[in-house]
């Protein structure tokens, strides 16, 4: 008997221990508090139960997919979830608008730029203020004396500044360091002195930025999340309240000004944001319509069942379930395809055996028919990719204007440049000793496995098939273990070729990465050193009339996937997804960053 | 105490027993016992047909297990389309495949035939090391007892101490991360390569092997505990028989039915640990099948085409069926009490 | 017994700093940083990354500071602040001194929270779905495997096995789809996604209201998770049971005129439970620290995804966190099972 009590006292200790984990009251302190609210119940919007004539606040259930949110601090955000909460709860000085890609007003009424084109003088709105939601509803935050706290020039060099310091160790902190005159030496510790940075506080509605270069999208940069204003007083604590640091952005914490605010973050299950009434409403970001926003965090397959229950009112489509989705009359009229700035593609290590000769590259890239790829297994009505700079960047090349520019699919002529090679080297084609690596995802391999079988059917080739694990496949294809074909997507930062082409494949750019730039060698990914692409390139980014630069990219274009054949271009990216027919909404090309603000719910 | 005393008295005979049969007819007394379970016989003939199929795929397999044909991907053959009434919508109709093609137009049935090469490689490597090296272990450990057994089970429970899972996971990355492309000649080399031609499945016996013996330890350990009290072992100990003859001769036959019960108990998670790294994509390198890949590709199509998911499914639990009742016929003929009855 | 007890616990901690030695050290062995993206990040960045995180330092130093951290109990004057490296899970107050003990450091993946963060939040939920698993499959096992041997060779044991098997060959991937179709989507009965309770928990892990709202959540994904349990249960439990029932006792017990329902109860069952009770130590451990494949499938935010999540973010903090928590787990869950043999067969003796 005695083992037996010891045994349960073992037993209750051990749940002691475990109840111990969690802060508890009186002598144990809570870092986090949890505004306890009546009603524990995930919001749904069930269609069916709603009263005909609006009566109950307009809810929306979207879905961000699987994972927490990683941050909703405008300083660390650097991924589409993160900046999609972002820019719903905050406004930078411009914003870009989600359709066109122009750049409009943010929180800037007007800005002028100076002669140099270097120093951007914003002004500002004086009717935003913080507001944050109390645990019943949203309320305005005061200041010491009571007055309510206006969104002012001081928030956003604070926000800046906050974003750019060392100890804050934000990734993003790099798009202001190169394009804000003194940022990067702040940013890098060499200086602690905030007033070498470019930025200026006129009066309390003024900004000043000064830039580093003259450049066009200077005021796309000022409009980023890392430049948002941020709230100094509940970060670092003032007079009346007290300093949250690093947990500002916890439910019951947050701060924020934009058309929504935050309601509920449950960490790695939803979170809830609710409309700010206190938002003025501008031509470009108007005052919300829909009350509430719950994004849950679900991977894609289960948050379409969601939908399908009918507690969801958009979500993407599991590419698996397309052919089902298209044959269901309801699901296919929810259907929608919209475009998004990314391109998929092939690339070769052009110094790697066998793919070292231009016409096996080519070979290969004419032998993938991207259309049979797209209708057989992608299915999402992606578009075939003819070179790299998607179509509807600035300064891209457009299909209509360049019918033939790029490669297309053509087995005879993949075929006829491959055996040209194979005679002159003596060889047969299932001799050759080729591997395509991609990193570990049943998407790509899918992808991976019809194209070696494309390559098979068309050219002879045995192309072996290896996967890695993301991480390790990023340092493998930017090594000297670069493999023969690798696979890679990219999307946009900002809407322009420059972003593309230059950026990913003149030397040192992320696809033809240099480690060590002294030696002005590249070090992986296509490993190309082509001086005419590189002078091209650049002439492109100095180039002002538009037309001529189109032109300026198309040749670029044409050195990259054909004269070079350094990446075998496969297809622009689309998002497939379904949305309820009485949800009124816009179709976002940024990458998943949806103005919410405009939608609305017509039931 | 009367009940104690009649039960040490009934021990000493029955237990003295086994002391003077021959040693042979252990073994052959627990086959014929097997041979007469005619679930296990089932079992056991299920399993050869199996290994079978898996030797001779390429006889028995219509098309190879990776030949696309990209305009035949998510056919089905109609008697599919009467079981699954719903597909009719969408589906398109192709006979030429037994059970229908996967997304890319390979033939299900023959990757299901194929893939059996990896899934019993798998349910059976796991098994032999995990009970070779567990149960040597395992009854060393409780057999000597005292600070041995201290000693050694806390060496298990260091080992132990990795979740399974977790650990094969990070050896996974980092076998295929530091050896990815190494000089040729070297070790590491020739590991790499060797894990090429097996299809990526020798990290996964090295990360299954490590750590799956150590639950195997553990259980013949206690079963030692309970079994090396008993009455008839300390008879065996006192007219002399030696350590290694009351191991083998006496306790090892008393605790191996739970050992092999346990052990094709544990064939379904071998199966489904590899199911579950290639569904977080660790698994065997594509194009080779493997039951769990296909299950967990399948299961993505669930509701589209659920033919993708049932079929490699079924194949999976006859295999398991088939494992346990084996197991159930082994046991029953192992257990040396049950001697001389049915 | 007692000293048996105090020296496992002391050699829990012998485990955890081994277990901790050979997991920093494959972590860091392999290829890929936590800060590692498509996108290179420039050096200046890195750099400040790798101060804040202390990357820069010699490995050495790292699990030095990490393990100082994690094990030691902080004495200062300073309250807790609300910086993420500065949160201990235990934070006392005696007299003007602050004792804060386990720092299992900030998340590198996620930039606003910590790894107790993910201890306070997620690992309740996964205690709870893993105790409901638990049950389930004791509740379905044990009687399933008791009656099939009871019934030997009969159609309850064959059918009962067959259950048990099948349970074991359809895996969590293919059930838990099903499941969710028929009663989230078709039937409309359960909700198919998503778990019922949400900080703050009764006493650490309890959901504050045990409501409809809660249960409704909670039925889908225990069953899913459990059938594959149970089924492990049922035919340890027939096996063991078969092959107690036959031991000399039992037969004495018989012999002496005891009712076959006493016999089974009081003598046959306790015993033949220890190899049930082996098997419960680790899947106990398994199931309440989270479980992977269940939690996507059915949108539960427990503990599971991040022992997969953190290794591919080389999220290192969590890596080791989750380890470590899991450890603990493991050995406390062995150490009752080896108090839990003692009781069900006294002649097992620790000395």
């Amino acid at each position: 008997m005695r083992k037996l009590y010891l045994a349960i006292s073992l037993l209750v200790l051990a749940s002691m221990v475990l109840a111990a984990c969690q802060p508890q009251a009186v002598e144990v302190v809570k870092t986090v508090v949890v505004e306890k609210e009546g009603e524990t119940v995930v919001i749904t919007a069930t269609p069916e139960a709603a009263p005909a004539e609006e009566a109950g606040p307009k809810t929306l259930r979207l879905n961000l997919g699987p994972g927490d949110v990683p941050t909703i601090d405008p300083a660390l955000a650097t991924d589409t979830s993160s900046t999609q909460i972002n820019i719903l709860t905050m406004v930078g000085l411009t914003r870009q608008d989600e359709v066109t890609t122009e750049t409009k007003p943010g929180m800037a009424k007007e800005w002028t730029i100076s002669e140099d084109g270097l120093t951007y003088t914003f002004k500002l709105r004086d009717d935003v203020t913080w507001v944050k939601y109390d645990g019943t509803q949203v309320v305005q935050v005061t200041d010491c004396e009571g007055n309510p706290r206006k969104v002012t020039a001081n928030d956003f060099k604070y926000g800046i500044l906050r974003t750019l310091a060392p100890a804050t160790a934000s990734d993003y902190a790099y798009v202001l360091a190169f394009a804000l005159k003194g940022a990067a030496d702040y940013n890098a510790g060499k200086t602690e002195d905030p007033e070498t940075v470019g930025v200026k506080v006129i009066d309390d509605y003024t900004l000043e930025l000064t830039f580093n270069e003259p450049a066009a999208y200077n005021a796309q940069i000022a409009g980023m999340w890392v430049a948002y204003a941020q709230p100094s007083w509940l970060i670092d604590g003032d007079d009346c309240t007290e300093a949250r640091g690093d947990r500002w952005t916890e439910t019951g914490f947050f701060q924020g000004y934009g058309p929504y605010t935050l309601k509920e973050w449950v960490h790695d299950s939803y979170i809830t944001l609710i409309k700010n009434p206190f938002w003025p409403g501008t031509e470009d970001i108007p005052q919300a319509k829909i009350d509430e926003v719950t994004f849950t965090m679900l991977d894609e397959v289960p948050a379409f069942a969601e939908y399908e229950a009918g507690n969801m009112d958009a979500t993407g489509v599991p590419l698996a379930d397309i052919d089902r989705v298209k044959a269901d009359p309801t699901l296919s009229a929810e259907l929608e395809i919209a475009p998004v700035q990314c391109t998929y593609y092939y690339g070769f290590n052009t110094k790697a055996p066998v793919v070292d000769d231009v016409r096996v590259r080519l070979a290969l890239s004419k032998a993938i028919d991207r259309q049979g790829l797209i209708d057989n297994v992608l299915k999402g009505g992606q578009e075939p990719a003819q070179w790299f700079s998607r179509p509807g960047l600035a300064g891209a090349p457009t299909i209509d204007k360049f019918p033939d520019l790029g490669v297309k699919y053509d087995p005879e002529g993949a075929k006829a440049l491959l055996d040209e090679y194979l005679k002159e080297k003596n060889l047969t084609a299932d001799q050759l000793d080729l591997t395509l690596m991609f990193n570990t995802s049943s998407g790509h391999q899918k992808i991976a496995e019809a194209i070696q079988q494309m390559w098979k059917d068309n050219l002879g080739v045995n192309v072996k098939l290896v996967n890695q694990e993301w991480k390790v496949y990023l340092k493998t294809i930017k090594g000297k273990d670069t493999p023969q074909i690798w696979r890679l997507g990219w999307c946009q930062d900002y809407p322009d070729a420059n972003n593309f082409i230059r950026e990913v494949f003149s030397l040192g750019g992320s696809g033809n990465p240099d480690e060590d730039p002294k030696d002005g060698v590249p070090d992986g990914g296509i490993n190309l050193l082509d001086e005419a692409f590189e002078a091209k390139v650049r002439e492109a980014a100095r180039e002002l009339d538009p037309a001529k630069r189109v032109q300026l990219y198309a040749e670029a274009e044409d050195m990259l996937v054909v004269k070079n054949a350094a990446i075998a271009p496969i297809y622009w990216y689309t998002r497939v997804t379904v949305t309820k027919p009485y949800v009124q909404r816009t179709f976002s090309v940024l990458g998943g960053q949806e103005a919410i603000y405009k939608w609305d719910i017509k039931k | 105490m009367a009940e104690q005393l009649q039960a040490l008295g009934r021990k000493t005979t029955a237990g003295g027993a086994p002391l003077t049969a021959t040693r042979e007819s252990l073994w052959k007394d627990a086959l014929r016992r097997l041979v007469r379970n005619r679930a296990a016989v089932v079992g056991g003939t299920i399993i050869v047909i199996l290994i079978l199929a898996a030797v001779f795929a390429p006889f028995i397999a219509p098309y190879t297990y990776d030949g696309q044909i990209l305009k035949d991907q998510n056919t089905v053959p109609q008697w599919i389309l009467n079981l699954f009434p719903v597909m009719k919508n969408y589906a398109k109709i192709n006979n030429n495949y037994l059970l229908g093609a996967d997304y890319v137009g390979r033939d299900l049935f023959s990757r299901i035939v194929y893939g059996a090469r990896v899934s019993l490689t798998v349910a059976f490597i796991g098994p032999i090391i995990s009970l070779i090296i567990g149960v040597i272990y395992g009854s060393i450990s409780g057999f000597f007892g005292g600070r041995v057994d201290n000693i050694m089970m806390r060496i298990v429970d260091v080992l132990y101490g990795f979740p399974t899972l977790l650990f094969i996971i990070l050896l996974l990355a980092f076998f295929r991360g530091t050896l990815a492309r190494p000089e040729p000649g070297t070790f590491s080399y020739s590991i790499s390569q060797l894990d090429a031609q097996m299809g990526g499945m020798l990290f996964i016996f090295i990360g299954i092997g490590l750590t799956a013996w150590e639950t195997m330890a553990r259980l013949t350990r206690g079963q030692v505990l309970s079994v090396r009290e008993k009455e008839f072992i300390e008879a065996a100990r006192t007219i002399g028989a030696s350590n290694l003859r009351i191991m083998f001769r006496h306790i090892l036959p008393n605790i191996i039915g739970p050992l092999v019960v346990a052990e094709t108990l544990a064939i379904p998670g071998y199966i489904s640990t590899e199911a579950f790294l290639s569904f977080i994509g660790l698994g065997v390198n594509p194009p080779t099948p493997s039951w769990g890949a296909m299950i967990s590709d399948g299961a993505q199509v669930i509701r589209t085409y659920p033919n993708q998911t049932i079929f490699p499914a079924l194949a999976l639990a006859i295999t398991m069926f088939a494992f346990n009742f084996l197991g159930d016929g082994l046991r029953d003929a192992l257990d040396p009490r049950l001697r001389g009855t049915q | 017994m007692g000293r048996y007890i105090a020296r496992r616990l002391i050699y829990l901690f012998v485990v955890l700093f081994v277990v901790s030695v050979i997991t920093f050290g494959l972590m860091h062995a392999v290829p890929g940083g936590p800060f590692d993206r498509e996108k290179k990040l420039p050096k200046e960045i890195m750099e400040n990354l790798n101060k804040r995180y202390h990357l820069d330092e010699p490995l050495v130093m790292q699990y030095g500071r990490y393990m100082y951290d994690v094990m030691i109990p902080h004495f200062s004057i300073k309250a807790p602040t609300s910086s993420l490296l500065d949160d201990h899970l235990f934070n006392v107050k005696v007299g003007p001194i602050w004792i804060k003990w386990m720092n299992f450091g900030p998340s590198y993946s996620s930039r606003s929270r910590t790894v107790n963060d993910i201890f306070r939040d997620q690992l309740p939920i996964s205690m709870q779905l893993g105790l409901m698993a638990l049950f389930v499959a004791l509740v379905i096992g044990l009687p399933l495997g008791i009656l099939a041997a009871l019934k030997q060779n009969t159609i309850f044991d064959y059918l009962g096995m067959s259950v048990a098997i099948f349970g074991v060959s359809v895996p969590v991937i293919v059930l838990g789809p099903i499941l969710i179709y028929i009663f989230g989507v078709s039937l409309k009965l359960l909700p198919p996604t998503g778990w019922g309770a949400k900080p703050p928990y009764v006493l650490g892990f309890l959901p504050a209201k045990l409501d409809w709202n809660f249960w409704k959540y909670a039925i889908m994904p225990p069953i899913a998770l459990g059938l594959g349990s149970s089924a492990i249960i049922a035919r340890l439990t027939r096996a063991s049971l078969l092959q107690v029932i036959r031991e000399d006792y039992i037969r004495t017990a018989r012999a002496k005129g005891l009712q076959e329902r006493l016999v089974i109860t009081r003598h046959a069952l306790k015993n033949s439970l220890i190899p049930v009770v082996t098997i419960l130590g680790p899947m106990f451990a398994a199931l309440v620290t989270g479980t992977f494949v269940t939690e996507l499938t059915f949108g539960i935010p427990g503990m599971g995804k991040y022992f997969v999540t953190s290794i591919t973010n080389r999220d290192y903090p969590v890596i080791m966190g989750t380890i470590l928590l899991y450890v603990v787990f493991l050995v406390i869950a062995n150490l009752v099972v080896d108090i839990l043999y003692a009781y069900l067969d006294p002649r097992i003796r620790y000395d």
